[in-house]
């Protein structure tokens, strides 16, 4: 793992950033800050700007206007940037003819990181044994993992990852999580984009999610999922059904899952209990539902996809 | 930018396409001049200023290969997205192609340096092992041809880096670089003498104007070697120049 004498931790800001390419508004007047200390998910629908905003942050495009800056300084007047932000855009950003080593050689020697220091992430990530290998023979996982070495050599406070598990298999996902929750747990800054919102959900705090390019929801991910995943009551009962018109007169909306369970939507747990005693029925669970991180982004950027898949058509 | 310099000589060396071709350049010149010094040498007429024309002569190859290493070592940062991570690591992307540049006109100096020193003293040895009389010292210009030489790989390299960072593309900028010299070169020459009934204009015409460098004796009506080298020099400046300046302003 990383040493705990890691650069400075910095807050990401996002001030009124546009980029446009030709008529296509790819970011739109976007505006965020991600703090130190927790893993911030930045989600989105393919082509709602993400990439853009991280190539922005890194200077690699040019915004037309806003700006992206690091407790207040542009990423283009860092001394030495490794030191200060890591960020993995692409995996396939590498040369094929070119070793793992000599890779995180020229990227270090750049920012004048030792030759111990390139070995010590390649032990980090597991990639010592193959580190001579020419990179057209590394696999997908492979080079997600020496994108993270490269993210790792300078030790940086500031950490932006753009799909990290992309290619991995449930080994080196898992490992990438907990590598992610333990640079937060270490107090630095982490963005990371994603669509694998299971994933997201296990290891993000905080989320920062676009549609269109523009802003849809900054917030925790609790909040996130209180206010756009659906909520509901769960009920089993051995007499189910005999609840099910005062459930309805109360303003429930109600769906019956075989003869003893029932979900009911409008109604609050509490409300459900007075009026199964009411009725003497007996109740073998009472539990307040809430839908996942996935129903809480479909929800909330409904409106925002640019791309949607058509119904899937069954056999004729 | 010493640390850049090393970077950017990391990625060079750590190609192995590089040094194929730096291997041509080196292995195509020097097996010309040693085949003719060892099959010509005795032959009457095989004098200094034949063996330096052979030396000179052969350095064309050597100065176009050396280009397209040059161009390769900037459009493959494009074809291969390590550009991204380059200008990520380093922002001020000006810095980065100046190191380039240095890295790769050095580079293609010191190669094409090896190449003439190697070729002029083992050419002379073995023609003068089979009863040539070789003495260099009788050719005036054997030294500004021969300095020319080694001053054009850099032109080369220089102009190659150029074009690299303007085209993109490794094939597009490589057919580029040979047929502006090989083929635009001489239709607009030709144009341009029909027209202006002579030669002056096309005479400035660039690639034409820089391979003056290596010419032993400077023939036609045009610039001296001294003014060749400086105009040629600026054209290649120009145009590193211009795409120094689409990269730092375009999106990486």
């Amino acid at each position: 793992m990383p040493s705990e004498a890691f650069g400075q931790a910095r807050v990401i800001n996002v001030v009124d950033l546009t980029k446009r390419f030709g008529s296509k508004v790819a970011v739109d007047h976007l505006e965020f800050a991600v703090r130190p200390g927790v893993v911030t998910g930045f989600l989105g629908p393919n082509g709602s700007g993400k990439s853009t905003t991280m190539r922005c942050m890194l200077d690699l495009d040019r915004p037309d206007t806003g700006t992206t800056s690091f407790d207040g300084q542009r990423y283009r007047d860092l001394p030495h940037p490794l030191n200060v932000v890591g960020a993995l855009l692409d995996a396939g950003y590498v040369h094929p003819g070119r070793s793992g080593r000599n890779h995180l050689r020229w990227l270090a020697a750049s920012n004048g990181i030792t030759r111990r220091r390139v070995d010590e992430v390649l032990e980090l990530v597991g990639l010592t044994s193959v580190a001579g290998a020419r990179l057209r023979s590394y696999s997908l996982g492979m080079r997600q993992r020496l994108g993270l070495a490269g993210v790792l050599l300078g030790d940086p406070g500031t950490v932006i990852l753009d799909e990290p598990a992309n290619g991995l298999d449930p080994e080196g996902i898992r490992w990438i999580r907990d590598v992610l929750v333990h640079l937060a747990g270490q107090g630095r800054t982490v963005l990371v984009s994603s669509h694998q919102l299971s994933e997201m959900a296990l290891i993000a705090q905080d989320l920062v999610v676009i549609g269109q390019g523009q802003l849809i929801e900054q917030s925790t991910v609790t909040s996130f999922i209180e206010r756009f995943a659906d909520r509901w009551v769960r009920l089993q009962s051995p007499a189910a059904t005999q609840l099910i018109p005062a459930l309805t007169a109360a303003g429930a909306t109600v769906t019956q899952l075989g003869d003893t369970t029932l979900e009911a939507r409008g109604v609050e747990c509490a409300t459900v209990g007075e009026l199964a005693a009411a009725q003497g029925l007996v109740l073998h669970e009472l539990s307040p539902q809430t839908g996942s991180l996935e129903d809480a982004f479909l929800k909330a950027t409904a409106e925002s996809q640019e791309y949607r898949s058509g119904a899937i058509a069954g056999p004729t | 930018m010493i640390n850049l310099l090393r970077a950017e000589w990391i990625k060079l060396r750590t190609v192995t396409m590089n040094w194929v071709l730096a291997g041509i350049a080196v292995a195509f010149p020097l097996l010309i001049v040693l085949l003719n010094a060892f099959f010509r040498g005795d032959e009457a007429d095989f004098t200094s200023r034949q063996l330096l024309d052979v030396i000179t002569g052969s350095s064309f190859i050597p100065s176009l290969l050396i280009g397209a290493i040059a161009i390769t070592v900037v459009t493959s940062e494009f074809a291969f997205g390590t550009i991204r991570p380059t200008f990520a690591a380093t922002p001020r992307r000006l810095r980065v192609v100046a190191a380039k540049g240095v890295v790769v006109v050095v580079f293609g100096l010191l190669l094409q340096g090896f190449v003439v020193v190697v070729g002029t003293f083992v050419g002379s040895a073995i023609a003068s092992g089979q009863g040539a009389h070789i003495d260099l010292g009788e050719v005036d210009t054997a030294v500004p041809a021969l300095i020319g030489t080694v001053l054009l790989a850099g032109l080369m390299a220089l102009m190659g880096l150029g074009l690299g960072m303007l085209i993109r593309s490794t094939p597009a900028a490589i057919a580029v670089f040979i047929l502006w010299p090989l083929l635009a070169e001489a239709l607009v020459g030709g144009l341009l003498s029909l027209i202006f009934k002579g030669s002056q204009p096309a005479d400035w015409l660039p690639f034409r104007v820089g391979f003056r460098l290596p010419q032993i004796d400077l023939y036609s009506d045009g610039p001296g070697r001294l003014v060749s080298g400086l105009y040629f020099g600026v054209v290649g400046l120009a145009v590193a120049a211009l795409g120094a300046w689409t990269v730092n302003r375009r999106d990486a």
